[in-house]
């Protein structure tokens, strides 16, 4: 009787198991409702729909920072390049990057590398998932 | 009357194991076979499109949609790239400042040899495509390389083809050399990878999205790309090579190109003319 409660209990109990959200999951759907800068909570506890790279920007607006973000975007960009996953656009957003700390505009300088860094980092995810899942499109 | 039945039997295994093999392996050197990958392509390629032959795939999005055929067909009657081929054909009857040729350089005098390129290259160790041996051929003669996108090589590589227009493509992989099916796997999982901004893999236009609207264009079926190459695309308004095409499409996924005739390309071409196996060369051809 026993076993059988248990087998039960754990049929019904699986489905909710089963959809329980990741935290990715959990993190895209509330920035995609709600943009930056919005809590939500996941497993009991509060998160910020903010981007690691948006954090990163997050910070005073000066000379040093913005040189350092720039940098640190430069050599996230080079290692998507190198496994052949860099975006189109992240070049010029590096060079429009540099240009407004050249020009003094910190900010914006920040903002631009942030961006940067972020399709760098989508570039170098991208390949981790198409290492696993490149057939999925093969005709059968 | 059991010799027949018998007979009937072995062949559904065997057609059967060839299903099974395309259908759960084929994505790692050990299990990875060509042939199914053909072979499935084509019959993938037949279900969506039960009323193209399959002999007609070498003309692209023409052999799958209608309407822009009959513009197609308009647009062959006097067809663009005919001036680039006898531009070629000087070209390549034209000695180098040794007195040698392009001629020389190729097996049968480089005339009716494109339906076998590219191929796999023992010694290199590495896919050699006919543009590569042009300029190949160009560097060993003490001529400087041209360049790879357009202009005297797109048209000396049309001459070439247009000399083997009709001829069965022909792509082997050698079994005595596991490099040239690591090669071949290694353009398999370019095509079919995505990349870039717009999460988008070759298959995503070319498979799956083939004659599926993209904005005003119609994306062509792998089948049979490779085939016409060059191509006079109107878009362009000359002769462009394929490796040209092959940056072209992968900017559009928002990926940052990569440079003509890099390895993962010529794998590309390697993987996409293998597929194309038995077609006919067409090239140059005409496109949008």
């Amino acid at each position: 009787m026993k076993k059988i409660i248990t087998i039960a209990a754990v049929l019904a109990l699986a489905p909710t198991f089963a959809s329980a959200e990741s935290f990715q999951e959990a993190f895209e759907s509330n920035r995609a409702m709600y943009g930056k800068n919005h809590t939500f909570e996941w497993n009991g506890k509060n998160f910020s729909t903010n981007h690691e790279e948006e954090v990163e920007a997050a910070v005073a607006a000066t000379k040093e920072n913005a040189l350092d973000l720039i940098a640190k975007a430069k050599a996230k960009n080079k290692e998507a390049a190198k496994l052949g996953f860099e975006w189109k656009l992240t070049g010029g957003i590096l060079k429009d990057a540099q240009k407004a700390a050249d020009a003094g505009e910190y900010r914006k300088a920040l903002d631009l590398a942030a961006q940067a860094k972020y399709h760098s980092r989508m570039g170098i995810q991208q390949h981790a998932y198409a290492q696993s899942n490149w057939h999925l499109s093969v005709p059968q | 009357m059991k010799i027949i039945k018998k007979l009937a039997l072995g062949l559904g295994v065997a057609a059967a194991a060839q299903m099974t093999q395309a259908a759960d392996s084929g994505f790692d050197l050990a299990t990875v076979n060509p042939e199914a990958d053909r072979v499935a392509l084509q019959n993938y390629f037949e279900s969506r499109f039960p009323q193209s032959e399959i002999s007609d795939y070498v003309n692209g999005i023409y052999a799958v949609d209608a309407s822009s055929r009959e513009q197609w067909e308009e647009l062959e009657e006097f067809p663009p790239y005919e001036f680039a081929v006898e531009e070629g054909e000087t070209l390549f009857n034209t000695p180098f400042a040794n007195g040698k040729g392009y001629a020389d350089c190729f097996e049968n005098g480089g005339v009716g040899i494109r339906q076998n390129y590219p191929y796999w290259n023992k010694e290199a160790g590495t896919v050699k495509t006919l543009e590569m041996e042009i300029n190949e051929c160009r560097e060993a003669n003490g001529e400087k390389p041209l360049k790879w996108a357009k202009g005297d090589i797109a048209k000396i590589s049309a001459y070439m083809a247009w000399t083997s227009r009709d001829k069965p493509i022909n792509i082997e992989i050698p079994s005595d050399d596991p490099r040239a099916k690591a090669a071949y796997l290694d353009g398999k999982k370019f095509f079919y990878a995505k990349r870039g901004q717009l999460n988008l893999s070759c298959a995503n236009c070319h498979v799956q999205g083939a004659n599926i609207r993209i904005r005003a264009d119609l994306p062509s079926p792998q089948l049979g790309h490779t085939s016409h190459f060059p191509v006079f695309r109107s878009k362009w308004g000359e002769l462009g090579t394929l490796h040209r095409r092959y940056k072209g499409c992968h900017k559009d996924s928002r990926s940052k190109p990569l440079s003509h005739q890099v390895e993962v390309y010529r794998n590309l071409e390697f993987f996409q003319s293998y597929m194309n196996n038995g077609l006919v060369v067409n090239g140059p051809g005409a496109r949008k």
